[in-house]
C-alpha cells in the first residue's frame, strides 16, 4: 500500500474519531439536570399549542382566546377554583330573581375600575350586553350563546350600580352564560373612542387590544409566539397576598421544545401530550396535572347513510357493544380517558340523569352478534370461505388525518367488526375534508370527533348532541331525530327547576341511548406537566386559566 | 445592455411569473373536495351565520373562474385577502413573519456562505489532507442529518445540558420587541438603542440560525472544493504557475473567481430555499416566522395565507436569481447580461 494512501486513512480515521468523541459527548453525557432555583419568580409561563384569533370577548370563541379574555375582563359571575357546580358573585355582588324566572336583577359593586381608570357601572354592562348582540360577531357567531334568552331590549338599567336583564324566555343555564366570556364587561368609553359599535361587523381595533376591569392587562402580542399580560394596578380584587405580576403564553407547537421549556424550568406549566408524559413523569421539581376534562371523545353513526342498513337502530346498537371501550381507555388514550354513559360529561351537572354515570353499552361481541342475528342481519355473503354480513358491504370508518388516538380507536373497531362477520374501511382525510365528508355527504358511517364545553351546563351538550336539526341540534349530521326527546331537550332548557330539568334530562337519555345516534366513549383526562415551583392552580373544566390565583414559591 | 435595462427586464418578467404561480396554487388548492369556510368557523361547533359570512367572503359558492378572477382583482389592489386561521390580513400577517424568517436565513447565510466557501477553498487546495477529510466528514454530516434531529439536539446540548443559549423564541421571556422600524429585531434594537433586546435577539439567533445554515453549509462547502478542483486543474492555473505568480494569488485571483459561479447559484437557490422552507427549524425554536405560517396554513386550507406565502416565495426566487446573475458579471467579465 502507497505510503500516501496510508496517510490518508489514518487522517480520515483520526476526523472520525473527533466526531465520535463529540457525538459521544453530547449524547452520552445525559446527566439528568432539573432546575431547582425559581426562574422568574414573579412571571407565570405557559408553553401551549395555537393561539388566540381574538382578544375581543364579543367575538372570542376559541378555548386560546377565551383564555385571555377570561383574564382580562370579568364577568357578573364567575367560577371559583374547581368547582363546577356553583356559580360566584364577581362584578355582581349578589342577584334576585322574580317568580316568573324572566326577571334577574344584579347589584353591581361599587369599587370596580377598569384597567384604564375609568369606573364600571351599570352603562358598561348594558351597553356590552347589547354589544355582543348588535355586533353579532361575523367570523365566530358567539352572540349565539346570549341570544338564547336575551334580546337588545333584555338589559334595563335601573340605577348606576343595578342592572335588570329579562330574558325572551327562561332559561336553566342562563347564569352559566353569564359566566361565559362572552358576557364579559367591556368599557364603553374605550370601545366607542376605537371604532364602536357597528352591527354585524367585528371591532378590528377591540380584536389585538382591550381594557377589562379583570386582574391582567395586555402588555404585548406577538402573533404566533407570545401573548404577555402585566397586572392591572386597579383590580377590584387588590394586589395583597401572593400572585403573578406577568402572564406569558407562549404558543410552542413542537412538544418536546415545551417538554424542555418545562424541564429546564422556562415553563412553570405546559401542554404535554398523553405519549410524552412518560418524559415528565416522577422526575424532580414537575407534576402531571391529571383532571377530568369537560372534552368527550364520540363515534359518530351516519343514520342517513348511503349504506342504508346504517339507519337500522339495531344495527347502530349491535356496533355500540362492538367497540371495545377499555381497548380504547389502555391503547389510544393510554389510560388518560373516563367512560362516558351519555351526552353529559362527568362534574356537570345532571351528570347522574344518565343511568346514575354507569354506560348502558360495553365490548361485548356476543350481545352484537346476537342482536344483528335477530334483526335479520346474518353472515350469509360467502367471500372467498368468509361469511360476511350486509351482503358484504363495508362499513367505512373515518378519523382525521394526525390524530393519533382516532387512528387506533378506527383500527381496533375494525378488528371488532372482522370478528363480528361485518366488512369494514379504515379512511383518514384532512380536517376541512373531514368536515365537508361529514357535512355534504352521506359517504362514511362511523366518524370519530370531540367536543369541548362552552358553558357549564348540559344543554350545551344534550341539544347539538342528539337535538334534531328541525330543534337547531344535530350538529354532527347524523341525520337522528326524535321529537319525544326535542320535547325533553326543551323541557330541561326552558326550566330553572333542577327536579324538573333532572326528570327531563332523564327520560331523554332512555330514548336516545337505545336509539343511539354515537357512540359515548368516554371523556378526556386533561393532562398537562408543571412545575411544584408553581402554587394555586386548580383546575376548572369551564374557567381553565385563572393566573390571578397562582403564585411562585 | 445596460444593468439597469437588464433589471428591468427581468422585474418585468416576474408578472407572468405570478399570474402562472397563482393560476396553480389556486386551483390546486381549490379543487380538493373540502369545507373550509366550516372548518375556519370552529369546525363542528359552527353557527350557520359564520359558515354563510365566510363563504360568501371568500366566493366559495362561485364557479372556481369566477373565484379566480375576484382573487386577482383583488391582488391587483394589493389585498392578499383575510387569513382565517389568524383572523386578520394575510398582508398584516407577512409583514409580521417575512422579517423574522428573514433575519433568521440572513444569519444562517452569513454562517454558511463564508464557512462553506473557506473550507471548500482549503478542502480543494489541501485534497486528501486531514482537512480535506475533516470538511468532507462536515458535510456529509449536514447533508444526511435530519433537521429536526440536529434542531433537537442542539436545544438539548445548549440549553438544557449545558444552558447558556435560550431554547426557543426571539427574545427572553417577557421583554417587549424592539419598536418596529424593520422588523428585524437585531436591527430595530440597533436603531432604538435598545442593547438588551439586541443581546437577547442576537443570542437567541445563535441555535435555530445554525441549525438552518447547516446544511446549506455543507452544500456551499462541496460545491467550491468541486469547482475549485477543476478549475485549479486548468492551463491558465499552470500557466500562472509558471509564470511565477504567487500561490495565493493563483488561487484567489485565477482560482476562486472562475470557481465561484456554479457555487453562486447554489448560495441563490439555498436562499430561497431557506427563505420559503424553514418550517421544521421555526416549529421547534418556536420561532414566529413564514414557514410555521405556511405549514399551518396548508393544514387548514387556510387559501389566502396560502397564496400569499406562494407568491412571496416565487418573487423572493424570482429576485434571487436576478442577484446572482448580476453577480455572475461581476465575477466573471465574462458574462454578459442579456445574452449577446
Amino acid at each position: 500500500m502507497e505510503r500516501s494512501s496510508v496517510r490518508s486513512m489514518k487522517a480520515c480515521a483520526i476526523a472520525l474519531l473527533i466526531c465520535a468523541v463529540l457525538l459521544m459527548t453530547s449524547l452520552s453525557g445525559c446527566v439528568q439536570q432539573n432546575q431547582t432555583t425559581i426562574k422568574n419568580p414573579t412571571t407565570y409561563v405557559r408553553y401551549d399549542i395555537g393561539e388566540p384569533k381574538t382578544l375581543d370577548p364579543a367575538e372570542a370563541y376559541d378555548s386560546a382566546s377565551c383564555d385571555i379574555v377570561n383574564n382580562m375582563y370579568d364577568r357578573l359571575v364567575t367560577y371559583h377554583g374547581n368547582d363546577t357546580l356553583h356559580i360566584y358573585p364577581s362584578l355582581a355582588l349578589n342577584w334576585t330573581v322574580a317568580s316568573d324566572q324572566l326577571t334577574w336583577t344584579f347589584h353591581l359593586r361599587h369599587d370596580v375600575l377598569f384597567s384604564n381608570g375609568d369606573p364600571m357601572n351599570a352603562t358598561d354592562v348594558k351597553y356590552s350586553f347589547n354589544r355582543v348582540i348588535t355586533v353579532n360577531s361575523p367570523d365566530s357567531s358567539v352572540a349565539w350563546i346570549l341570544e338564547q334568552c336575551m334580546n337588545l331590549n333584555s338589559t334595563t338599567i335601573i340605577d348606576p350600580y343595578t342592572v335588570q336583564i329579562k330574558l325572551t324566555n327562561t332559561y336553566g343555564g342562563f347564569l352559566a352564560l353569564l359566566a361565559f366570556s362572552v358576557a364579559s364587561i367591556v368599557d364603553m368609553k374605550t370601545v366607542e373612542a376605537n371604532g364602536g359599535i357597528v352591527a354585524n361587523t367585528d371591532n378590528e381595533w377591540m380584536k389585538e387590544n382591550g381594557v377589562g376591569t379583570g386582574p391582567y392587562q395586555l402588555d404585548h402580542w406577538t402573533h404566533n409566539s407570545e401573548v404577555v399580560l402585566a397586572k392591572n394596578l386597579n383590580y377590584w380584587g387588590g394586589w395583597s397576598g401572593q400572585h403573578v405580576d406577568t402572564v406569558v403564553v407562549k404558543s410552542a407547537d413542537e412538544a418536546s421544545t415545551r417538554i424542555l421549556a418545562l424541564e429546564n424550568g422556562d415553563a412553570d406549566f405546559a401542554y404535554i401530550p398523553y405519549g410524552n408524559l412518560v418524559d415528565i413523569n416522577n422526575k424532580t421539581g414537575l407534576f402531571t396535572v391529571q383532571e377530568p376534562s369537560y372534552n368527550v371523545v364520540l363515534g359518530l353513526f351516519d343514520t342517513v347513510s348511503s349504506n342504508k342498513f346504517m339507519a337500522d337502530k339495531e344495527v347502530r346498537r349491535a356496533l355500540s357493544y362492538a367497540f371495545n371501550y377499555q381497548s380504547a381507555i389502555d391503547d389510544a388514550f393510554n389510560s388518560y380517558l373516563y367512560r362516558l354513559p351519555g351526552c353529559i360529561p362527568k362534574g356537570m351537572p345532571y351528570y347522574n340523569t344518565q343511568n346514575n354515570g354507569t354506560s348502558v353499552y360495553n365490548y361485548n361481541l356476543a350481545m352484537a352478534d346476537q342482536i344483528l342475528n335477530q334483526s335479520g342481519y346474518l353472515r350469509d355473503f360467502n367471500f372467498k370461505g368468509t361469511y360476511y354480513r350486509f351482503n358484504n358491504t363495508a362499513i367505512r370508518l373515518w378519523y382525521n388525518s394526525g390524530n393519533a388516538e382516532r387512528q387506533k380507536m378506527a383500527l381496533s373497531f375494525q378488528q371488532a367488526l372482522t370478528d363480528l362477520g361485518i366488512n369494514s374501511i379504515v379512511s383518514t382525510e384532512g380536517w376541512p375534508q373531514y368536515l365537508n365528508r361529514m357535512y355534504h355527504t352521506n359517504e362514511w358511517d362511523f366518524m370519530f370527533l370531540g367536543w369541548m364545553p362552552d358553558y357549564n351546563d348540559p344543554d350545551d351538550y344534550i341539544a347539538p348532541f342528539v337535538g334534531s336539526a328541525a330543534n337547531g341540534g344535530d350538529t354532527f349530521h347524523t341525520g337522528w331525530a326524535n321529537a319525544s326527546v326535542d320535547s325533553y331537550i326543551n323541557q330541561g332548557k326552558y326550566t330553572v327547576d333542577p327536579t324538573a330539568r333532572a326528570a327531563a334530562y332523564t327520560a331523554a337519555f332512555n330514548i336516545y341511548i337505545n336509539d343511539p345516534s354515537m357512540i359515548f366513549i368516554g371523556q378526556e383526562t386533561y393532562t398537562r406537566g408543571m412545575r411544584t415551583w408553581l402554587h394555586g392552580y386548580s383546575y376548572n373544566p369551564v374557567l381553565e386559566y385563572y393566573y390571578y390565583d397562582y403564585y411562585k414559591a | 445592455m445596460k444593468t439597469w435595462e437588464y433589471i428591468v427586464r427581468r422585474l418585468i418578467l416576474l408578472i407572468p411569473v405570478i399570474i402562472g404561480v397563482t393560476i396553480i396554487t389556486f386551483t390546486v388548492s381549490h379543487v380538493i373536495p373540502a369545507d373550509p369556510a366550516r372548518a375556519f368557523a370552529g369546525g363542528p361547533k359552527a353557527q350557520p351565520e359564520a359558515i354563510a359570512h365566510i363563504r360568501a367572503e371568500l366566493h366559495l359558492d362561485e364557479p372556481l373562474w369566477k373565484q379566480y378572477f375576484f382573487y386577482l382583482n383583488d391582488l391587483i389592489h394589493l389585498n392578499l385577502g383575510k387569513s382565517y386561521l389568524e383572523n386578520r390580513p394575510v398582508l398584516e400577517s407577512l409583514r409580521d413573519y417575512f422579517p423574522a424568517t428573514f433575519e433568521l436565513t440572513m444569519v444562517a447565510m452569513l454562517i454558511a456562505v463564508p464557512l462553506g466557501i473557506i473550507g471548500g477553498i482549503i478542502s480543494a487546495i489541501k485534497q486528501n489532507k486531514i482537512s480535506d477529510h475533516f470538511s468532507r466528514i462536515i458535510a456529509i454530516v449536514g447533508y444526511s442529518l435530519p433537521i429536526f434531529w440536529l434542531a433537537l439536539m442542539l436545544q438539548y446540548l445548549f440549553a438544557y445540558l449545558v444552558p447558556i443559549l435560550p431554547l426557543e423564541g426571539r427574545l427572553s421571556v417577557g421583554m417587549v420587541p424592539p419598536t418596529t422600524i424593520t422588523g428585524f429585531y437585531v436591527i430595530d434594537s440597533i436603531l432604538t438603542g435598545n442593547v438588551a433586546t439586541l443581546s437577547s435577539s442576537l443570542l437567541h439567533l445563535i441555535l435555530p440560525a445554525f441549525t438552518l445554515g447547516f446544511s446549506t453549509l455543507a452544500i456551499i462547502l462541496r460545491m467550491t472544493r468541486s469547482s475549485m478542483l477543476e478549475v485549479m486543474s486548468a492551463d491558465y492555473i499552470r500557466t500562472a504557475r509558471a509564470k511565477g505568480v504567487p500561490e495565493r494569488k493563483v488561487i484567489y485571483q485565477h482560482g476562486l473567481r472562475n470557481a465561484l459561479i456554479p457555487t453562486l447559484t447554489v448560495i441563490g437557490l439555498q436562499f430561497g430555499a431557506l427563505l420559503s422552507g424553514a418550517v421544521l427549524t421555526e416549529t421547534i425554536f418556536n420561532w414566529p416566522g413564514m414557514g410555521r405560517f405556511a405549514a399551518n396554513a396548508v393544514l387548514g386550507l387556510d387559501f389566502n395565507s396560502v397564496m400569499g406565502f406562494t407568491l412571496i416565495v416565487a418573487i423572493i426566487y424570482v429576485i434571487a436569481n436576478l442577484i446572482v446573475d448580476l453577480l455572475y458579471a461581476m465575477v466573471d467579465p465574462r458574462v454578459k447580461l442579456g445574452g449577446g
